[in-house]
């Protein structure tokens, strides 16, 4: 058992679902801001990037981790949810090219800002737990007791928002808010409050994110730390299509996976080409997602 | 109660509504009539909310109605059948009902088995998703819906719509019988004119967003003017 | 008899007047004046012709293609016959915001006319750049129009690789693709180092400058930088005026048309027996090919191509400068490109202005900070941008003074 589970391609596996349930993260994160407001945000990484400097700024005054961390979730709702109503507001109902545009300018402003304010240096961030891969008879197994943590963050995360849509009453609002908005209005769901909830819901998923991204030690917290991450989250979304958070989470995992043994097995330059080529080839198989189910929506 | 005063609706240029005044009494259904394009369906979202008249009131009760949001509106106590049942096909016909009992304070349990009762045939369905109902269980669980919420002012929009005869004769007792047993006040928009005049209390005819009628419904009846131009009807 | 006489007149004067300039320019260089002088007198001609060509009665109508031609020569008339009084830095600026132009041109159809939208048009001008750069690099002979179209070429077979695919996608769906195409296109070009050069890239062999025959003409005592530059820019601007004639006719023409049909309501377009995927694919390749024509200029204009000019924040520029310019219309290209040209400059006028540390973090990131809020401000406020908006308000100057 030990030599399987130290050999290359359980190595390549680990690897991958390390990365991989973070980019099911960031196209979960799409995912719900997509179904809840119709906008694809191109600030995805860049707004919990921001929210996650100013949590961790409060380092300078001594709080610990934790603390930050709940800083970080605090800045991120505030955040998602004057983006809601300052900038998207304005422009339901407009042509869909307009709010992309407008997020696609929000990230470059939000990045420019925070490195004008924090400089463009890596920051490492003081992690709890230890990043020395577990041995296993003398030969490295690909898990760490942080990439144990990623995952199951990531996992509780996914759990909670899963559960939070199907069996809470604020999770039929939300589902009924974006499927049928204005018989949810008839029916005296206040829509407005709860597509900024969406937003906020959303931006705390990638504070979540962002800080396991930017807590990894050989990562760091830049400005740009999500850019990557987010173009891969972005494919996974399109890929597992954009309606559907399951196929959302699974595309992810399985793209971080196929990242991983690519880099392996090919070269560092492969990847993102590859990624490009899987992200070409089922958008023609089925243009809006592969898991997205083609029944109708509204009776 | 609802008062309808002088209300001019427009879209634009066009004028959907002009000057049009009514009194829907409380416990009294009262059909709005008219052909296509009359300007009822235009009626209805303008009382829920949905449009924001030119000019004009509308008061429940002493309270005015205009300006306020739909889902304000909504929890006033007015529910709404829109054109076409707005039924969510993705959730079980159990969470269309949930969701909306969610604004009432109601016991959702309660309220529940009351649905179920009037309607037995959507307690049979209850976890099934609503895009398998057929016409006339989508209206049932429609109705079912706004009624949950305990409203005192129901707004129907053409409920036999692509319905059968006797499926919409069922469907008009049905609404009959809820306005005898409580306080309804009930707006009937409908097409289909004589089924709804045989239920009715007062009726209300538009003529391309006008008043052409407002009497009492076994008068309006039995106009023959009326039921030659405006509603259709063959001797 | 009179009419069929005054529908020919336009074509006859034109041609008849730009060869009695021509031959003019002829017999004015081979007597040896000042450039200045030159330079003068061939505008003149020009200028006359064109005018002589656009008082015709009714041309815009009877002659539509002509009267754009007389248009676009009488543009390119006084903008080169400016650059030869203008310092070579100036003239640099102008030579890549031409280059930068043509690019916004490519945006400015893709999205105004078909509706469609592309966060990768920043790699579409890497393949034309380097495309430019490898050919010369390989066949140091081929004149420099050719050369351009090759790399024109390559961008169209590029944009014709994406746009197949493209064309079944919606809105948020095509950004990501194109997002992903620009992200990865540095990788590509990391894949190939051995072609493209690596890190840092390629040079030019050789310096770019005027044939022969005109080196007369651009040469007079001054500075062979300041000659070069003046060579390159004016070729900019001539590839530009080119560039936008063809846009201006495209516009105006069945495949316009037809495109504007779609972007506003494809159902209507299809009843009509527009072949919407075809019409989608041309536009995006139309749109790739000319964002490659600039990238291959801006090659020439600075002599080498770097793979670090072409990444995704580039993309993100060309977008920012149409949506600010005006998304859709021609005149919003010119006004994007100016912006450019002249971006840097200002910027840091701003700097020094409010005394920033120019070397500071907060000076170096001010370029994203107002390129970014420009973008989010103009497309909530005024998302026509400034060519849209002057002709919103020129619209109600207009309504005020005749109502």
């Amino acid at each position: 058992m030990d030599p399987f589970l130290t050999s290359r391609i359980v190595t390549d596996v680990l690897g991958g679902l390390t990365n991989g349930v973070i980019f099911g993260m960031v196209a979960l994160s799409l995912v719900l801001i997509w179904r809840s407001t119709g906008v694809l945000n191109f600030a995805q990484g860049a707004m919990p990037m921001f929210a996650t400097y100013v949590g961790f700024a409060l380092l300078s005054y001594h709080f610990g981790y934790w603390a930050c961390v709940v800083a970080c979730v605090i800045v991120g709702l505030l955040i998602g949810g004057l983006t809601e109503r300052l900038l998207v507001r304005g422009l339901y109902g407009k042509p869909e090219i307009n709010p992309i545009v407008v997020m696609v300018g929000f990230l470059i402003v939000l990045e420019a800002v925070a490195a004008a304010i924090w400089s463009s240096f890596p920051r490492s961030l003081p992690t709890p737990f230890s990043f020395k891969d577990w041995q296993l008879a003398g030969k490295p197994l690909a898990l760490s007791p942080f990439t144990v943590y990623e995952i199951v963050t990531a996992l509780i995360v996914m759990t909670a928002v899963a559960v939070l849509f199907r069996f809470t009453k604020l999770g039929l609002q939300l589902r009924a808010s974006a499927v049928a908005p204005e018989v949810s209005r008839l029916l005296g769901v206040r829509v407005g409050r709860l597509l900024t909830l969406g937003w906020m819901l959303s931006t705390v998923v990638g504070v979540i994110t962002t800080i396991l991204v930017a807590s990894n030690l050989f990562q760091g917290l830049t400005p740009t730390v999500m850019d990557g991450i987010f173009a891969y989250g972005f494919i996974a979304a399109a890929i597992g299509g954009l309606e559907s958070p399951v196929g959302a989470i699974v595309a992810g995992v399985l793209l971080g996976i196929i990242n991983q043994f690519v880099t392996d097995y090919v070269n560092q330059n492969a990847v993102i080409i590859i990624a490009l080529v899987l992200l070409i080839v089922s958008l023609m198989i089925r243009p809006s997602g592969v898991f997205t189910k083609r029944s109708e929506r509204r009776v | 109660m609802i008062t309808i005063d002088d209300l001019t609706v427009s879209f634009g240029a066009v004028q959907a509504l002009r000057g049009v005044s009514f009194v829907a009494e409380t416990g009294r259904i009262t059909a709005v009539l008219g052909a296509n394009g009359a300007g009822k369906t235009t009626l209805l979202r303008t009382i829920s909310g949905l449009k924001e008249p030119k000019s004009g009131t509308i008061t429940m009760d002493e309270r005015s109605l205009v300006h306020k949001r739909t889902e304000d509106i909504a929890r006033l106590g007015i529910g709404h059948v829109p054109e076409g049942r707005g039924v969510i096909g993705e959730f079980t016909v159990e969470e269309n009902l949930r969701l909306g009992a969610m604004m009432a304070k109601v016991n959702l349990q309660q309220g529940l088995d009351e649905q179920y009762e009037q309607f037995p045939v959507l307690g049979e369905r209850r976890k099934q998703h609503a895009a398998k109902l057929s016409g006339g269980e989508r209206q049932m669980l429609a109705m079912a819906r706004a009624l949950i919420a305990k409203p005192s002012v129901l707004l129907l929009d053409e409920p036999s719509l692509g319905l059968a005869p006797l499926v919409t004769a069922q469907l008009m007792h049905t609404i009959h019988s809820l306005c005898e047993t409580s306080d309804l006040t009930v707006i009937l928009v409908e097409q289909n004119a004589s089924s709804a005049l045989r239920i009715a209390h007062h009726a209300v005819v538009l003529h391309v967003g006008k008043v052409v009628a407002n009497d009492a419904a076994s008068v309006v009846a039995a106009d023959e003017n009326l039921r030659q131009y405006y509603l259709g009807l063959v001797e | 008899m009179k009419r069929d006489w005054t529908r020919r007149r336009a074509p006859l004067a034109l041609a008849v007047a730009v060869v009695v300039s021509v031959v003019a320019v002829v017999a004015v260089v081979s007597a040896t004046t000042t450039r200045e002088g030159v330079a003068l007198s061939i505008a003149i001609d020009l200028a006359i012709a064109c005018v002589t060509t656009l008082s015709q009665p009714d041309l815009k109508s009877s002659h539509p293609v002509v009267s754009r031609a007389a248009l676009t020569l009488l543009g390119l008339d006084v903008a080169i016959f400016i650059t030869f009084f203008l310092n070579s830095s100036t003239n640099f600026n102008l030579a890549t915001g031409a280059a930068m132009s043509i690019v916004l041109l490519g945006l400015s159809f893709l999205t105004g006319a078909s509706g469609q939208i592309s966060l990768g048009n920043g790699a579409f001008m890497g393949v034309g750049a380097f495309a430019m750069a490898i050919w010369s690099n390989h066949h140091a002979t081929t004149p420099i129009f050719l050369t351009l179209l090759i790399a024109v070429g390559c961008g169209a077979l590029v944009g014709l690789l994406l746009g197949l695919p493209a064309t079944r996608l919606r809105g948020p769906y095509l950004a990501g693709m194109t997002l992903a195409f620009a992200v990865a296109f540095t990788f590509i070009l990391s894949s190939f180092s051995s072609w493209t050069g690596g890190d840092s890239g390629l040079q030019l062999p050789t310096e770019a400058s005027a044939p022969r025959w005109l080196d007369g003409f651009f040469h007079a005592g001054t500075s062979p930088l300041t000659t070069t530059t003046l060579y390159i820019t004016d070729v900019a601007i001539i590839v530009a005026g080119v560039a936008f004639f063809f846009m201006a006719n495209l516009f105006a023409s069945r495949t316009g048309r037809a495109m504007r049909l779609i972007r506003d309501n494809d159902v209507a377009a299809e009843l009509v027996g527009i072949s919407l995927p075809r019409a989608r694919v041309v536009a995006f390749i139309v749109s790739s090919a000319y964002a490659a024509l600039g990238g291959a200029l801006l090659t020439l204009i600075n002599n080498s191509v770097s793979p670090a000019t072409y990444s995704f924040a580039l993309s993100v520029t060309i977008l920012s400068l149409i949506v600010i310019g005006g998304i859709g219309t021609i005149s919003g290209a010119v006004i994007g490109g100016i912006i450019y040209a002249f971006s840097t400059n200002v910027i840091s006028w701003i700097t020094t202005q409010t005394g920033l540390n120019p070397q500071g973090n907060f000076a170096s990131q001010l370029n994203g900070i107002i390129f970014g809020g420009l973008l989010i401000l103009t497309m909530l406020f005024a998302p026509l941008g400034i060519s849209g908006a002057v002709r919103h308000l020129w619209s109600r100057v207009r309504a005020r003074t005749q109502g």
